[in-house]
């Protein structure tokens, strides 16, 4: 049940691809494609699947067996950095940044801008922060002050403005509006349609089917490692995509 | 409430200068009520310099340690240890420079042992550590038969001056070491990207990591620099008694701790600045010379330590919880 | 493509009995003259043994629930310290273990309150109480040693509770066991025991399933204390004093034991066989290394490597076989 948006060519493509976690076999031989500029919402039932997909994806985790097609060649991910290098940025959930480090230190976190002798370049890294954080719509006080102090729709703002900035062409959001109140929920929402304005595509996890449906252009549903559906979101509803995830996952159908 | 957001959003200056105004309120005390105002003596102070300085330079790799994460209770232990190197190097008529070479090598080899288990054997570093702190002084007690040995560097004047030595006549050239070291390493721990990776392996090692960081070299790097700093201490201690004892750095470990938490090192990592492990390590100089001065039994610093760790840690809390609801 | 499975030794609780029986025959073969199975020799370890063990059963189990107590170096002689003090105001000593009991129940309450309150690690806040106690001791005592032997004579009764021979086994062994055997079956059938078990092993889990992790770290360091408190007086009754120096080196030794007996450090791991099994292990090789005229430094060196190859062989063996076929 796989609709292509034919539109758009093929940012990310994944065929056939295992995962074993000694005898457990997460993902059964999966296939999952994300087009340019589009937002996919991966949803699933706990222990569907769905975050070692991501997890491959990223480069944390290695596939046993399968492919990986990225614009279109075939590629090795096998580790964060080559992930990176490709353009993949993820932004974890209770990972993404260190809480009592600056904003401008976490956007830089590992690629700071240096001068001679590894010499941090402090004017160029807070002038590129606040520039990054500007062309996603967020509006802080100064690059300085640590991201504790910061809401949490705006500290996701800041981790998807990171993405950005390194421009990535496709960034995956695990949970990204968990624990947040409603108007965060939107500004989150809002910083993921600027990344789609800026033509880079997006997975994203979510147990909120609401969320998913105010931007995500497509869903995919998994279940036992498999993709069971992959559906456009105009047209389907909330509760048809909830009926397909409980059907999955109790086994009923394929 | 402008001033609060900016007294947030520069937290450490903001524990630095507290810590500053302790140690000034400390001074001033000392002087006071120090039996004759003995504190302010210059037989006092120079004694305090030189002694007080090797301890100093310990706390700052100590601290730098907890800044990423991990903790080193085998400071002291290792302190022996390498003055037994030292001391054999200059019975083996090695010229002290030297052998100061080789003592900093193997120091750099036991921080890289620490760190290699701690990291690969995923073994929490307070037990790796401690291990560690019975190992190195066993160790040294073993070869060196429990005994005290002559360490003579008056055939070395050069290398005598410049690790003992006094600058101006009165600065010894132990506190200028101590304001060497803490200038570089604040240098690279707040200038260099280096620092930012410590500050991040501390703070949130899986989000340094994701951002391909690589978290073990750093925090194994750390151990280096630690045991580092207790080599070189071990040479010029060593150099300055003109002997090496087994007993020598005992109880260090704790105290170094102290300095850092006072400071306004966190203990969970990721927090604390170089000038505040600056002004810790003075703080707990100064206090262990107040009750060397007022002939308060030795005991009671034990508990007095004990009393500062706590009292830090849970004026840290305090204002961490502060940060979080006024943020 | 399968996940390779690896069979590696599994060193835990299972492993220790066959670590026990492997020290006892090194040091039986191999020391001067057999010097360790001689029945003197053993009844001395016998005796001593409980001093520390008893108080690892609690370190143990505090263990397992996730946290560190370092304070038992000080607080165990702490603990003599009053019960002296008792003596001296002329209190029945069964009276006044009882009385104990409850005040190494409060030392251990403290540690917890503070342990859990503030969420920082428990090692440095044990670490720093043990510093605070033994400096107060110190300082309370001047360091001199008081005899008590005047009045536990007045009490045979009470010596020979704690310190007398039941056939052929000292009575240390005998309170040493039945410890164990109440706190094995609060660890392992008991409804607490299993909260204690879940705290270690996930606490988010615990805590979602209802179990007030704080509540029971408290009651594991308080169960430390009353052990503290216990052991201590056991302890003084058969030097025949309080020393300030009793406990010292406790902390690390106890830590030994426990990891040797296959507890993780990590915790949500450990048995209470393996923790016994542990301490005697520990105490047989320290006595085995003496016996040997190894330098009394060097038997503590060995503690120190012991507790980290220790720790490597339980984390490592058990990672292996968790692996992901990366």
């Amino acid at each position: 049940m796989s609709v292509n948006n034919g539109n758009s060519e093929t940012m990310l493509k994944m065929v056939g691809i295992h995962k074993w976690f000694g005898k457990v076999h997460v993902l059964q031989g999966i296939d999952f494609e994300v087009n340019k500029a589009e937002a996919v919402g991966l949803v699933g039932d706990n222990g569907a699947g769905k975050s070692t997909l991501i997890k491959v994806v990223s480069g944390y985790h290695r596939a046993n067996r399968g492919k990986i097609f990225f614009e279109g060649q075939e590629v090795k991910i096998n580790s964060t950095k080559d992930a990176r290098a490709l353009g993949l940025e993820t932004v974890y959930q209770e990972q993404a940044l260190a809480p009592h480090l600056s904003i401008a230190r976490n956007i830089f976190m590992g690629r700071e801008p240096s001068r001679s002798m590894g010499f941090i370049a402090k004017k160029v890294m807070n002038k590129e922060s606040m520039g990054a954080l500007t062309s996603i719509g967020l509006h802080l006080r100064s690059p300085d002050v640590p991201v504790s102090t910061l809401s949490g729709g705006e500290r996701q703002g800041v981790a998807i403005a990171r993405a950005i900035h390194f421009e990535a062409k496709l960034v995956i959001l695990d949970e990204p509006t968990i624990a947040l109140s409603v108007k965060e929920v939107h500004e989150v929402l809002d910083f993921v349609r600027e990344l789609k304005n800026k033509g880079i595509a997006v997975i994203f996890i979510t147990h909120n089917l609401h969320h998913i449906f105010s931007i995500a252009d497509r869903i995919a549903v998994i279940a036992h490692g498999k993709l069971l559906a992959s559906i456009q979101t105009k047209e389907t509803s909330v509760d048809d995509v909830s009926k397909i995830i409980v059907r999955g996952t109790l086994g009923d159908g394929d | 409430m402008n001033t609060e957001k900016k007294l947030i959003d520069n937290i450490m200056q903001f524990r630095n200068l507290g810590v500053l105004a302790i140690l000034v309120v400390l001074i001033v005390m000392v002087t006071i009520f120090s039996p004759g105002h003995n504190f302010i003596r210059a037989a006092n102070i120079r004694s305090l310099l030189s002694l007080g300085s090797e301890f100093t330079i310990i706390c700052l790799g100590v601290g730098l340690l907890m800044i990423a994460g991990e903790f080193d209770l085998s400071v002291g232990s290792v302190l022996a240890f390498c003055s037994l190197i030292f001391t054999w190097t200059l019975e083996l008529n090695i010229h002290p420079f030297w052998g100061t070479l080789i003592t900093l090598a193997c120091g750099s080899l036991v921080g890289m042992i620490h760190g290699i288990i701690t990291v690969k054997a995923k073994i929490v570093s307070f037990v790796t550590t401690l291990g560690g702190m019975m190992f190195w002084r066993g160790l040294a007690l073993i070869l060196s038969g429990g005994a005290m040995r002559s360490a003579e560097t008056a055939e070395f004047p050069v290398f005598y001056s410049i690790a003992v030595g006094k600058v101006g006549n009165f600065f010894p050239a132990q506190c200028i070491w101590f304001l060497i070291f803490a200038v570089v390493l604040g240098f690279i721990l707040h200038k260099h990207r280096f620092g930012n990776w410590i500050y991040s392996t501390g703070d949130n090692v899986l989000a340094a990591r994701s951002m391909c960081i690589n978290t073990d070299m750093v925090k194994i790097m750390c151990f280096i620099i630690v045991s580092i700093f207790c080599a070189f201490t071990g040479v010029i201690q060593t150099t300055r008694l003109v002997a090496f004892s087994s007993r020598v750095g005992t109880g260090w470990e704790l105290r170094a701790i102290a300095a850092a938490v006072v400071g306004g090192t966190s203990l969970r990592g990721g927090r604390g600045s170089m000038a505040g492990i600056f002004l810790g390590a003075l703080i707990i100089m100064i206090i262990e010379n107040a009750m060397v001065l007022a002939r308060l039994p030795y005991e009671w610093t034990y508990m007095f330590f004990g009393l500062v760790i706590m009292f830090s840690m849970l004026l840290d809390l305090f204002i961490e919880r502060l940060v979080q609801r006024a943020g | 493509m399968q996940g390779k499975r690896y069979r590696y030794i599994q060193w835990d609780a299972h492993s220790s009995p066959i670590a026990f029986i492997v020290a006892v025959l090194i040091f039986a073969i191999f020391t001067p003259n057999h010097l360790f199975i001689d029945p003197r020799n053993l009844g001395s370890l016998a005796k001593l043994t409980p001093d520390i063990g008893i108080v690892a059963l609690g370190i143990g189990i505090l263990m397992i629930c996730g946290e560190f107590d370092l304070s038992i170096a000080s607080v165990l002689p702490f603990c003599s310290y009053i019960f002296t003090m008792f003596f001296k105001a002329g209190l029945n000593p069964f009276a006044g273990l009882l009385l104990l009991l409850p005040i190494g129940a409060v030392f251990g309450l403290l540690n917890g309150i503070i342990v859990v309150g503030t969420g920082l690690p428990s090692f440095i806040i044990t670490l720093s109480m043990m510093m605070f106690w033994r400096g107060l001791l110190y300082g309370i005592s001047r360091m001199m040693p008081i005899s008590i032997l005047s009045y536990v004579s007045k009490h045979p009764g009470f010596e020979k509770m704690l310190t007398g021979q039941l056939g052929p086994i000292p009575m240390q062994i005998i309170w040493f066991l039945g410890f164990a055997v109440v706190l094995g079956f609060m660890l392992h059938r008991n409804k607490f025991g299993n909260w204690i078990y879940a705290t270690g092993s996930n606490p988010q889990a615990a805590r979602a399933m209802g179990i007030s992790i704080g509540l029971v770290k408290t009651i594991c360091y308080m169960i430390i204390g009353a052990l503290c408190a216990f052991a201590s007086v056991m302890q003084s009754v058969r030097l025949g004093s309080f020393a300030a120096t009793q406990g010292i080196g406790f902390e690390l030794k106890a830590i030994a034991a426990v990891v040797v007996g296959g507890t993780s450090l990590r915790g949500g791991v450990g048995r209470m066989l393996g923790i016994c099994l542990g301490v005697f292990i520990i105490q047989i090789v320290e006595n085995g290394l003496i016996l040997m005229q190894v330098p009394v430094f060097g038997v503590e060196t060995f503690i120190g490597v012991a507790v980290v190859v220790f720790v490597i062989l339980n984390t490592a063996v058990r990672r292996r076989v968790a692996r992901e076929s990366d």
